[in-house]
């Protein structure tokens, strides 16, 4: 597969209370990531982590820069299309309560695939793959509340690969977690990513999880301080 | 999947979701329930106009009822004849109309003198039904009268009491007689009873010097719904005469009729009304409480309209859960007193006779109201899911994930 650009951030910034006393969150960052990266997002809080995520993640606008991916510049879509491309072209894992209570592990899943319009026999399949993949296909008819932190987690990832996405985004995926569950869920994220060739660029705060990183990119103060180049990207051809 | 999470999203707070389903369920009782008493009671009253009033239909020499003026009178001796030929006539009867003074030894009142034929009476106003003292024109007193039991009370008469009518006769003249109570009668309708009194139109027709013509004809039908059929007819057998239905005799008995229709609707609204505030609050806790988790169904993807359509159908599920169960147990409460009939002397005899309705009232259930009802009950839930709705639309992902 040939390496191609997935995410093209450049001059990057967000200003929070621009008129009181300003807080560059994300202050002028220029971000590239490849197809089938697996990289990590550190720094200190309060550095724009979450912040630069959730640019990436068209949930936020930037104050100035443009954010392409995949071709398209986010930050000139409508709020609606915004939204639509998020359902199709971003995953997202949150730190914690990722899933809907009411729903079961299966219906969480199979509610992005539903809000794109896949037919029953293609959830049915897609549910089926991923549930093997995060190892919980015991587990599909139980409720959030019925599950542990790990496992819950793991069915946010599924949900976060249901629509196919062109990468998932994580904000702190294991700050929840204990070290047995972080590092199941890690293994988890990164047979994906090595396999199926999933992009993932998750923050974390966690030294275990940065140490099997491919990539580190650390903020200080809304600035990219250090980005360690990228060791064994997957590039097979 | 939508309408499925917002089925379940109610159950999430039991209690609360309970409480305003309970609320609903009771005000629509109570609306039901008062609708039922109103369709009742005017049905109820309704059969009194037609059955112990002025029957199906009325007729009249057509300037008779401009003055009352006795000169003004049907001159066809055959006309209660043919209308009996009609068919689907149940009954018919003649009678003489004229209004006048009635004084006693304690003062005087205006009353309408009706002569009437105390045979044929019997089928249209069941006047003899109606007497709670005295003879039905069975007595050889000279000039009898039979007067209500609200004017006796008034003008303290008894039977065999001595009284004076004062009228004008078809050539304009006064004319005095005195007459003697035989009976008392009461009707449903005491302000009716106040200004009516009965005597035999043969004793009208002298006094009043029109031979033994007359000024009315009451006619009672078989069926209600031979009401406009047999009008027609009667009104192409006898062009020069006024003839009228119920409706046109008694206008404010038809004024009601409609008049309750609406009303019944208004108190349905202003029900609603109050339930609404109740389930906008429930909406919008709930909406509170689910700030992180709208947050990110918006993060994921969920567009406005999706999310739009899962508060307003949390909004219907909860409007209309307690519905079913308040339109069943109002009907079987109504059957029972439909068929047992509900008594409201408690709430004063006097009051419901003072506005012309019986004490005994037989509820029906409104049918007819059901659709109106399922109406504005769903357009209470979707007004009042529109607030929540624009609530959680506002919601930005980015804040509403922070919580
Ligand atoms: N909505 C907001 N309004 C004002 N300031 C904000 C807002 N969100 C974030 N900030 C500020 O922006 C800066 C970056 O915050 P951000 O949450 O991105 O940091 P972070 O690296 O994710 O921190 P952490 O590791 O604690 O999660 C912080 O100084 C924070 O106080
Ligand atoms: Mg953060």
């Amino acid at each position: 597969m040939n390496r191609s650009t997935v995410i093209d951030a450049h001059n990057v910034s967000k200003v929070y209370n621009p008129d009181t006393i300003p807080v560059y969150a994300v202050n002028n960052v220029h971000l590239h990531l490849e197809r089938g990266e697996f990289t990590a997002l550190v720094g200190p809080s309060g550095s724009g982590k979450t912040t630069l995520l959730n640019l990436i993640g068209g949930l936020d606008r930037p104050d100035s820069g443009e954010i392409i991916i995949n071709g398209v510049d986010i930050t000139k879509l409508s709020d609606n299309q915004l939204i639509d491309f998020r359902l199709h072209n971003i995953g997202f894992v949150f730190q914690s309560f990722n899933l809907i209570p009411v729903l079961t592990a299966k219906e969480n899943v199979e509610m992005i695939m539903h809000l794109q319009r896949l037919s029953k026999g293609d959830r049915d399949t897609r549910v089926g793959q991923l549930f093997d993949e995060i190892q919980l296909s015991d587990k599909l008819n139980s409720r959030p509340s019925e599950l542990s932190g790990g496992q819950q987690q793991r069915v946010a990832v599924a949900r976060a690969l249901a629509s196919k996405p062109q990468f998932v985004l994580a904000d702190e995926p294991t700050a929840n977690l204990d070290t047995k569950s972080a590092f199941n869920l890690l293994d988890i994220m990164l047979k994906l990513n090595q396999e199926e060739n999933i992009t993932f660029l998750f923050s974390t705060h966690d030294q275990r999880v940065i140490e099997r990183a491919r990539r580190v990119i650390t903020l200080v103060d809304g600035k990219i301080a250090s980005d360690t180049a990228p060791v064994n990207v997957a590039t097979t051809t | 999947m939508i309408v499925l999470m917002s089925w379940r999203n109610i159950w999430r707070n039991k209690a609360r979701s309970v409480v305003i389903m309970i609320s609903i369920m009771l005000g629509l009782f109570a609306g039901i329930s008062i609708l039922s008493l109103y369709k009742g009671m005017i049905h109820s009253k309704v059969r009194t106009v037609i059955d112990r009033e002025s029957g199906h239909i009325q007729i009249h020499h057509p300037k008779f009822k401009d003055d009352y003026l006795p000169e003004f009178t049907i001159t066809d001796s055959q006309a209660v004849a043919k209308t009996l030929q009609i068919p689907n006539v149940y009954a018919a009867t003649q009678r003489v109309v004229t209004s006048g003074m009635i004084t006693t030894t304690t003062g005087s009142a205006g009353v309408n003198i009706y002569g009437i034929d105390p045979e044929s009476e019997k089928a249209i106003s069941k006047l003899d039904e109606k007497i709670i003292e005295g003879n039905y024109f069975n007595t050889s007193t000279r000039n009898p009268i039979v007067i209500g039991k609200k004017l006796a009370t008034k003008m303290k008469l008894k039977l065999k009491s001595k009284i004076v009518l004062t009228f004008m006769d078809s050539t304009n003249t006064m004319v005095a007689a005195a007459y003697r109570v035989v009976a008392i009668y009461e009707s449903e309708n005491a302000p009716f009873d106040e200004r009516t009194v009965y005597t035999t139109k043969s004793n009208l027709n002298n006094l009043l010097n029109i031979g033994d013509k007359f000024h009315e004809i009451a006619v009672i039908l078989n069926h209600d719904e031979d009401l406009d059929a047999v009008t027609a007819e009667l009104k192409s057998k006898f062009p020069d005469l006024l003839v009228e239905t119920w409706k046109q005799v008694s206008p404010e008995t038809e004024l009601m009729v409609s008049t309750t229709d609406q009303y019944s609707y208004i108190i349905l609204i202003i029900i609603m009304l109050a339930l609404a505030f109740g389930i906008i609050n429930t909406m919008l806790m709930a909406i509170l409480e689910r700030t992180r988790e709208i947050g990110m169904l918006v993060a994921l993807g969920m567009n406005k309209l999706k999310l739009f359509t899962l508060i307003l159908s949390e909004t219907l599920f909860l409007t209309f859960a307690g519905t079913p169960l308040a339109i069943l147990l109002s009907y079987v409460l109504i059957t029972y007193f439909n068929n047992n009939g509900l008594d409201l002397s408690g709430f004063g005899e006097d009051m419901m006779k003072e506005f012309g309705f019986q004490n005994l009232i037989y509820p029906e259930f409104p049918w007819d109201k059901i659709s109106g009802l399922t109406a504005i009950v769903s357009v209470t839930a979707i007004l009042s899911g529109l607030l929540p709705a624009m609530k959680a639309l506002r919601l930005k992902p980015t804040e509403a994930l922070r919580k």
